[in-house]
């Protein structure tokens, strides 16, 4: 079993990594490179606690061969996270009681930074569709899709302050 | 983890060379969604594996009155194809975002029971597979493909290039009832295409998924259509003949005899919805 080496793009900064063959992206995200936003609920396709975006786009790292995202770029909530504070997403989660153990959470507020950056106005069915691969034990979904609701308009306001500073 | 070897071919021919050297050894995957949590769970212990992602074949493009799908496609391509409706709907009612961002049609063909929600629909569109082997390619009828329980007709040198599906104007119907309105495993999906004459149906093609060990046509429902007007009667008789024509089988989410009796309710108002869609390229 021959390790072999593959380099990509994790939150705007180039990594290298030695990995056995088919080693996932989870694994890789997890134990060799610190990112423990990643979880690992099933390994199956069927939680999304391991969510990341792939070239912006929401994937399931336990399925994903670290070998097939060499030279793309990914994103975890640890590169989205400032030093200091929360994202938009991350504080409409914290004040509208959007997850309770949290383990969900990094998978929950990534497919929602993927969804307003396509749909700044989701609908309820939308969001609920979107997060349809996203299993919460805790909190029963109500919050989480009111946390949503929340992102987006702070978004959308965010939105208009800033095109309104754009025009003066 | 027990794989000594991942191939990555960049090339249709390089993958196939691969395929040729190490024969049944060398597991293929495509999106992975399918196979790789049967690797995680270590019911599959593959020594060698071929990943198709970078052979080039995810481009979708117009051949004539037909289009050529790549086997590579996402399902997420797919759920904006606005020449094939039947085809998009079909996607948009697959698994979930990421799953679909992943997952790709020639997967689809593949996926063990309860079956291709998006093979489902391929199979009521008359679409071909395009093989391609040592012996260059081959077209073959999607209604040949399936052989039986996860058997199917590409050879173990063969690979599935492209699915052929041709373009054409009339009415289509998808109906999918599972046990969560998304991200569900399907209890019975139903597929239907017409051509229509006036108020008459011609060419239909009924499409079960979830009732049987692959994606079935019911030659049953389909007869009791043909040619006739969708009054409630001929909807009954269909729907009727189309439960007789399911092989169903009882799983996590389902049991024979409930997919028996869901296939004639779900073959019913898919024909309740051709009667009354608006006319429109299937
Ligand atoms: C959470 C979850 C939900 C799902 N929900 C649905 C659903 O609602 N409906 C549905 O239909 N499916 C569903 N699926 C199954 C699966 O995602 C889809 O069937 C998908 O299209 C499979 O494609 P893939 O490329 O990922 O397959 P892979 O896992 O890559 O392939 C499976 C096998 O197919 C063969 N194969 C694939 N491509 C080729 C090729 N080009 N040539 C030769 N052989 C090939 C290989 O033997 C391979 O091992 C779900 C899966 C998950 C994990
Ligand atoms: S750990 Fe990847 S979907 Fe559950
Ligand atoms: S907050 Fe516990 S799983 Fe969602």
């Amino acid at each position: 079993m021959a390790s072999v080496v593959v380099a990509f793009e994790l939150g705007g900064r180039p990594v290298e990594v030695l990995v056995s063959p088919l080693a996932t992206l989870q694994q890789v995200l997890r134990t060799q490179l610190g990112h423990t936003s990643v979880k690992d609920g099933c390994r199956q396709g069927g939680c999304g606690s391991c969510t990341v975006l792939l070239d912006g786009e929401p994937v399931l790292s336990c399925l994903l061969p670290v070998e097939d995202v060499a030279g793309r770029r990914v994103t975890t909530l640890e590169d989205l996270t400032p030093v200091d504070g929360l994202t938009t997403v991350q504080r409409a989660f914290l004040d509208a009681n959007g997850f309770q153990c949290g383990y969900c959470t990094p998978g929950m507020e990534l497919v929602t930074k993927a969804l307003l950056e396509r749909n700044p106005a989701p609908t309820r069915a939308d969001i609920a569709e979107a997060l349809s691969g996203n299993v919460c034990r805790c909190t029963g979904y109500v919050p989480i899709i009111a946390a949503v609701e929340a992102a987006a308009a702070a978004g959308s306001a965010a939105a208009v302050v800033a095109s309104e500073g754009a025009t003066r | 983890m027990t794989v000594s070897t991942y191939f990555q071919p960049d090339s249709l021919p390089e993958a196939l060379a691969l395929l040729g050297e190490h024969g049944p050894d060398l597991l293929v995957i495509a999106g992975g969604t399918v196979a790789m949590p049967l690797i995680n769970e270590g019911i599959s212990l593959p020594a060698k594996v071929m990943g198709l992602r970078r052979v080039g074949l995810g481009g979708i493009e117009q051949r004539g009155d037909r289009l050529a799908i790549g086997a590579m496609a996402t399902l997420t391509a797919l759920t904006t194809l606005q020449e094939v409706p039947l085809l998009a709907e079909a996607a948009r009612h697959t698994a979930s975002w990421a799953v679909r961002n992943m997952g790709t049609v020639g997967g689809n063909l593949f996926t063990p029971p309860p079956g291709g929600d998006v093979a489902t629909a391929l199979l009521a569109l008359d679409a071909q597979v395009e093989l391609v082997g040592p012996a260059g390619a081959r077209l073959l009828p999607l209604s040949g493909f399936w052989t039986g329980f996860m058997t199917t007709a590409a050879g173990p040198d063969e690979l599935v290039a492209r699915i052929v599906v041709p373009v054409a104007p009339g009415r289509h119907a998808f109906v999918k009832l599972g046990r969560k309105a998304a991200n569900t495993p399907a209890v019975v999906t139903v597929a239907v295409r017409a051509a229509m004459d006036g108020e008459a149906v011609r060419d239909v093609r009924i499409a079960l998924g979830a009732a049987g060990p692959h994606p079935l046509r019911s030659a049953g429902a389909e007869a009791a259509v043909e040619g006739r007007a969708l009054t409630p009667e001929v909807i009954a008789s269909a729907a009727g003949a189309a439960a007789e024509d399911a092989q169903p089988f009882s799983d996590q989410v389902a049991s024979t005899w409930y997919r028996r009796r869901m296939v004639g309710v779900m073959v019913g108002r898919a024909l309740a919805q051709l009667a009354s869609a608006e006319q429109r390229g299937a």
